[in-house]
């Protein structure tokens, strides 16, 4: 009994340990801000910080940039999760057209999605449509590799015992092609979800007038280095708060598929 | 077997090539807008017009450099981190929240700060390239100091080496595979930082030029650098992956 | 009197609560070849890695060369069993080997040449260029002591190092060892759990009992040297050792 106190009492303060760089360290912001040693016209104080991050949550325009961002980025998952899905199962499944279509494919890829952000504006101009083209072009990339490995990868002797079973077509597919495939293709797509948010941000960034990457430049511009320093916290806090959601998703459903997926 | 293999080699040629034609002919006939789909025979033109105007490589090689220097800054940083949380417990205990905190946060929204903080210059933009390309490195390292052998660490121990010994001759060989892993994803998301911070801060390179491009509504232009982009991040990669193959080649040699 | 290369007193060893050695005692000559022998679960390895001075015991203590153990040192050289995870993998074969001698600070052009006549007397010579992952089971542990071997160790301790090879590799690595420690005079101390390989090469067998681990009984072997596999096997004195340690471990 004693014991398992005395671990708890470890394990607490273990946890603390964590908080204690990152405490320190806003300790001597703030003070640093009061002595004047930090310039506050661009890096501001945490309690300023702190009143800037919390009138603009109750104001509603964090809450509307966080969707902003967000539609975007979870559209073009969708999108990008279909095409993807789709011609990564037939090229999985056909290797004389991986053999055909392959080549371009290679040398499409390497082309980094950001450099299609002027493209999708000559398109699409400002707005959710050149967004979500961004977003699905750098998300495609890597479901479709999983895809592919997924159908390949697929464990012959179930196939084996399918047709040992005297299993029809239909039932093959339904019951142990798409099952095995798409456990796997599910660690993908949580994989380009994470790509998906940093893509959308970075387009609101460059130039997309809209969402969290935009009223973060739009603070720092309109030298509002307080609400700048709140928006960032924001979005560092919606990053890792995403990434917690995918991981637990992860955990309850997807980790029994890991060793297929060989992740 | 071989024929086959020919066969299907010819094949994805003649695909690409009918791709190209196809989006050749839809351009001539108008059939795609010139605005948005210049064809491939305007695209190289561009590219040759930039190319004699001294407007190619300078720009790909301002655009590489930045690329470069963040990447390798990010990479030292972040196998020393990497081997430090391996090491040492407490400073894993104190250090890591706050990493796992920071690694979800893109790395373009650090520009906006970076910019008030170091203004427009290649130094914001390198500083931002290295944060971003700081996280595949330091996982990969971290993960692979932890994986050393116990084994050969005893075998270390029983030689009677020294630590710093120990690190340089055991440890990162060791962890090397791990790291290069992390080195490779380290480079694309360099290249893609390096795009970003000059679209956001008019720095010289292929991503200024490409934004300039757009808004002058040169869409030749515009697809002759991302083709250069393309290639930039190709050649990298493969360079990358070819040093990585004669490093670790004691991996795949058997008897 | 002949100096003592070993001397061990009351030696205890528990991993939390559970005790693995009890009290043990033993003394080791100078140049001896001893054979621990016993089943799984005796304490063997532990015994072999506090000899090593990879763990410090909780009862009792060591003496090595007059000096008590205070961790390792070069002057006992550890073998182990599994070879493919001592070996560098990164490394060609004579700078495996060369790891000792970078250790000791040998300039570096002599490193070489060091390294390559120990191999050509192992008769590794041809696969110096070789990366271990290249060479066979029998051929990487050989490596691994021509790498212990360049330490120059007074000591060398084994650790069931042929169990994971074939038959025919383990006899002739078994003559190989027992040439070799009687060239560099080396004292060995040779864990397995085959008996016959415990007799084969020892001049001193100790058999270890389970659970926790004891000194069940020492054995003084008379055998003529140099071994040979044939004749020494079936030699009475041999197969009377075999009775008695027989029983001992297995019981009747």
């Amino acid at each position: 009994m004693a014991r398992n106190r005395q671990a708890a009492g470890w394990r607490a303060i273990g946890s603390l340990r964590g908080v204690a760089i990152p405490a320190l360290l806003l300790a001597l912001w703030e003070a640093g801000a009061a002595l004047g040693v930090v310039p506050e016209d661009t890096m501001s104080r945490p309690s300023a910080i702190a009143v800037a991050g919390w009138r603009a949550l109750w104001d509603g325009s964090l809450v509307l940039a966080t969707i902003q961002t967000f539609q975007c980025a979870l559209i073009g998952l969708a999108l990008a999760a279909m095409i993807a899905i789709a011609s990564g199962v037939l090229i999985g499944l056909l290797p004389a057209l991986e053999a055909v279509v392959g080549p371009t494919l290679d040398a499409i890829r390497p082309v980094p999605a950001v450099a299609i952000i002027p493209l999708a504006l000559l398109i699409y101009g400002f707005g959710v449509r050149m967004e979500v083209l961004v977003v699905t072009f750098a998300c495609v990339w890597p479901i479709l590799i999983v895809a592919v490995s997924a159908v390949r990868g697929m464990e012959p002797r179930l196939m084996d015992i399918a047709r040992t079973l005297e299993m029809s077509l239909a039932a093959r597919l339904w019951r142990i092609v798409l099952p095995a495939v798409l456990a796997r293709i599910a660690v993908g797509v949580r994989v380009s979800a994470g790509i998906a948010l940093v893509v959308a941000v970075t387009v609101e960034i460059v130039l997309n007038p809209q969402g969290l990457g935009y009223s973060l430049t739009v603070a720092a511009q309109s030298l509002h280095p307080d609400l700048m320093w709140a928006e960032l916290l924001w979005v560092g806090l919606t990053g890792w708060a995403f990434n917690r959601l995918l991981t637990m998703i992860d955990r309850r459903w997807l980790w029994r598929f890991h060793a297929w997926a060989g992740a | 077997m071989r024929r086959h293999a020919l066969g299907l080699r010819l094949l994805a040629l003649l695909f690409a090539a009918l791709l190209v034609a196809a989006w050749q002919g839809l351009a001539d006939a108008r059939l795609i807008s010139p605005v948005f789909f210049p064809s491939p025979s305007r695209t190289i033109a561009a590219l040759v017009a930039m190319e004699q105007r001294g407007d190619l490589w300078w720009p790909l090689a301002a655009t590489s450099l930045r690329m470069f220097y963040g990447w390798v800054l990010a990479s030292l940083a972040g196998i020393l981190l990497g081997s430090g949380l391996a090491r040492s417990g407490p400073v894993r205990a104190y250090l890591e929240p706050f990493l796992e905190f920071l690694r979800p946060l893109p790395a373009s929204a650090i520009i906006p700060p970076a910019i008030l903080l170091l203004g427009l210059t290649s130094k914001m933009a390198v500083v931002v390239i290295a944060f971003g390309a700081l996280w595949p490195v330091l996982l990969g390292a971290y993960h692979g100091f932890c994986s050393v052998d116990p084994q050969l660490v005893e075998m270390a121990t029983a030689l009677g080496m020294r630590w710093r010994s120990f690190l340089w001759k055991v440890a990162l060989p060791s962890a090397l595979p791990d790291i290069f892993a992390g080195v490779r994803v380290s480079l694309a998301i360099a290249l893609i930082l390096a795009i970003v911070t000059e679209m956001q801060s008019a720095q010289p390179g292929l991503g200024f030029l490409i934004l300039m491009a757009q808004r002058n509504f040169r869409s030749a232009e515009l697809f002759a650098g991302i083709v250069a982009l393309g290639v930039l991040g190709l050649v990298t990669n493969q360079v990358l992956m070819t040093a990585e193959r004669w490093l670790l080649r004691w991996r795949t040699l058997r008897g | 009197m002949i100096p003592n290369a070993l001397q061990v007193r009351q030696l205890s060893m528990s991993f939390g609560t559970h005790l693995v050695l009890d009290r043990i005692d033993l003394d080791v000559s100078d140049g001896e070849f001893l054979s621990v022998v016993g089943a799984s679960g005796c304490g063997k390895t532990t015994l072999l890695r506090l000899l090593a001075g990879l763990i410090v015991p909780t009862a009792g203590e060591m003496v090595a060369l007059g000096r008590p153990i205070s961790g390792p040192s070069r002057e006992r050289a550890i073998v182990f069993q599994d070879y493919s995870r001592s070996l560098l993998p990164w490394r060609r074969v004579w700078t495996n080997v060369a790891l000792a001698y970078e250790v000791r600070g040998v300039p570096y052009k002599e490193r070489r040449g060091r390294a390559y006549a120990l191999l050509e007397r192992m008769g590794l010579g041809a696969v110096g260029e070789y990366f271990p992952g290249q060479l066979s089971g029998g051929m990487q542990q050989r490596v691994q002591i021509a790498r212990c071997l360049a330490q120059e160790p007074r000591v060398m301790l084994m650790d069931e190092p042929f169990g994971a090879l074939d038959a025919l590799t383990r006899q002739s690595l078994q003559d190989e060892i027992a040439r070799l420690a009687a060239q560099q005079r080396v004292t060995v101390v040779f864990i397995t759990h085959d008996l016959e390989e415990a007799i084969y090469l020892g001049d001193r067998v100790v058999a270890l009992s389970p659970n926790p681990g004891r000194v069940a009984e020492i054995v003084r072997l008379e055998l003529p040297r140099p071994r040979h596999q044939l004749t020494t096997r079936e030699d009475p004195a041999f197969l009377g050792a075999r009775h008695r340690l027989f029983n001992l471990l297995v019981g009747p």
